[in-house]
């Protein structure tokens, strides 16, 4: 369990998090999603104590992360590939890791099987690529067996059989009744693996919801793709009903405020040939653009002085 | 272990193996960790080498230009490598202590000892160890390295000559010393070239500058630099020598270790306090 209360940080006068409140709650996939510079790694990073925040808290466990008596085997942390000195291997990484915690040998070596870095387990880490690295860092995040697990951007860099293993290492994490909380700029991939989502812009908090819910609410969603012989027809008869349509390139409608029957009924009233007739699907991409979207609009009014 | 009560698609299983009771992290472990940190990187291994090697070869030299009336000592040309050897030691220690910053280690680091102060510790303990190590091999190498120069004009290494033996036994010391400030600036500065040039400054270049012009004020700074630890590295008719000429404080057999000493202790409470209390990148 992650909770972040009214969460505030600040460097000199720039304000990386503004008053951010959200929790991760065990058995979920929580995905954290942001713009570039919206704050998830310095929220990350504040979150297990590498930070002290400005303003408010946040826990781990019900604690504050330096708190814990064993932070290995509660909280499973990556937050950069680039956080191993590159001179040293995998293994004595790994190992000096665990040597903090009494972890045994074994335990190590079980990490690094199940990351699969054994073929590369005595290279250094500097002669890894972004995706070794990766894993490494994952290795490292489940090392403690913990209950909790905080990773940044962990699918960035993986080929595709590596983020195929790691959407189903955290469902799996998950399905544990693990905490994982997972920031990504993939929101194709968040949609895959979590199962609710964080967005952040400008580090205030845009969404806090179920996947689903998130998509649901993009523009896209909800409206109807028809094509036809008589575009003409239909349209007059679909505004009789008070539906709204825009035309679209290609000679598709898009029709809100009504069903998918209801356009098909309407397309046999008024005789045309339906060509083409499905319901759009929003995705998490749209909802996000959207959101983020209006969060800089908000910004660039206020900072001209306008209320809104 | 909260998620007990709150998992609820599927029990969680037993403990992984190995980890059998789930302690948090002891300074024992920490220190532990740290010495599996410090001698898996390649480049320190090399360094502690070189300064044997440089050490040794300096003392080789410099052993074959001493003259039975120069008023050298048989200890002097044993550690007449030293001074090769300390920066040696003071960019071990801060290379111990700013790689973990310029490697973004610290954040595994910490993030694993949130606690923070136990690492410090861990690396004064380990960067003072392997400084050890590497002065007593150095120690070694230059008395076979300077056979030679005994069998010539240089004095024999005598142990009966009063102060021989802590004169020796000093050179360990302030390789420890120095290696410590190196850490303290390391872990303090964040940054390798600040940690290595202010460490030069503070324990080498610095009385080496003010040595040009002797008065009060100059020899007075110079006692409580750093560099004043290797008056241990004297016999006691060196300390004798150096106290008469002196026109600033006489710090007699021990004062100079002090002086370092106390260096050590200042540099390492400010790492620790930037340490506690600032923000780890």
């Amino acid at each position: 369990m992650i909770e972040v209360e009214a969460l505030t940080k600040r460097y000199g006068s720039t304000t990386a998090v503004d008053g951010l409140t959200f929790t991760a709650r065990p058995g979920t996939v929580t995905g954290f999603l942001g713009p570039n510079g919206a704050g998830k790694s310095t929220t990350m990073r504040v979150v297990v104590g590498l930070e002290r925040p400005t303003s408010g808290t946040a826990r781990v466990a019900g604690r504050a992360y330096a708190d814990l008596p064993a932070p290995l085997h509660a909280v499973g942390v990556m937050l950069d590939a680039r956080s191993v000195h590159p001179g040293r291997t995998a293994w004595k990484h790994l190992l000096s890791m665990a040597q903090t915690h009494r972890i045994g040998r074994a335990r190590v070596h079980e990490v690094i099987a199940q990351t699969g870095l054994e073929p590369v387990a005595h290279r250094r880490a500097g002669t890894f690529s972004l995706g070794m690295g990766q894993r490494l860092g994952i290795a490292g995040a489940l090392l403690g067996d913990p209950a909790t697990l905080v990773l940044d951007e962990p699918v960035n860099g993986l080929d595709p059989d590596g983020v195929l293993w790691v959407r189903r290492l955290v469902r799996d994490l998950a399905a544990e009744g693990r905490t994982v909380l997972l920031s990504s700029h993939l929101m194709h991939e968040l949609a895959l693996c979590a199962d609710r989502v964080v967005i952040i812009g400008r580090g205030r908090l845009l969404a806090d919801a179920p996947v689903q819910e998130v998509v649901a609410r993009s523009e896209r969603a909800g409206t109807v793709r028809v094509r036809t012989t008589d575009d003409e027809a239909l349209v007059r008869e679909l505004l009789a009903v008070g539906a709204q349509v825009t035309p679209q390139e290609g000679g598709t409608l898009h029709v809100r405020g009504t069903s998918v029957d209801e356009v098909g009924t309407a397309a046999r009233r008024c005789g045309v040939t339906v060509l083409e007739l499905a319901a759009e699907t929003g995705s998490l991409e749209e909802a996000y653009l959207q959101l983020t979207g209006d969060a800089v609009e908000y910004r660039t009014a206020g900072a001209a002085g306008g209320a809104r | 272990m909260t998620t007990l009560a709150h998992g609820h698609r599927s029990p969680r299983r037993a403990p992984a193996a190995g980890t059998a009771a789930r302690t948090g992290p002891t300074l024992v472990g920490v220190t532990r960790a740290e010495w599996t940190k410090l001698t898996s990187v390649r480049s320190h291994l090399w360094l502690l080498l070189g300064t044997v090697v440089a050490a040794a070869a300096t003392a080789s030299a410099l052993g074959l230009f001493v003259r039975p009336d120069d008023g050298r000592s048989g200890s002097w040309v044993v550690t007449s490598g030293s001074v090769l050897a300390q920066i040696g030691m003071l960019v071990l220690g801060a290379l111990v202590g700013t790689s973990e910053h310029t490697t973004g280690t610290a954040r595994t680091t910490f993030a694993t000892v949130p606690r923070r102060l136990p690492v410090l510790v861990g690396q004064g303990v380990v960067t003072a160890a392997a400084a050890c190590t590497t002065a007593l091999l150095a120690l070694g190498a230059s008395v076979v390295a300077t056979t030679g120069a005994r069998a010539g004009d240089a004095p024999a290494l005598d142990l009966a000559v009063p102060g021989t033996l802590r004169a020796l036994a000093g050179f360990v010391l302030a390789s420890a010393g120095v290696a410590l400030l190196g850490l303290g600036l390391g872990a303090l500065l964040r940054r390798p070239a600040d940690a290595i040039v202010g460490a030069l400054v503070l324990a080498v270049v610095g009385d080496h500058l003010l040595a040009t012009a002797p008065g009060v004020v100059t020899d007075t700074v110079r006692a409580f630099l750093p560099s004043s630890g290797a008056r241990l590295l004297q016999d006691d008719a060196a300390i004798a020598a150096l106290d008469a000429a002196t026109r600033g404080p006489r710090l007699g057999v021990w004062g100079g270790g002090l002086v370092l000493a106390g260096w050590v202790v200042v540099v390492l409470a400010a790492a620790a306090y930037r340490l506690r209390r600032h923000d780890v990148r």
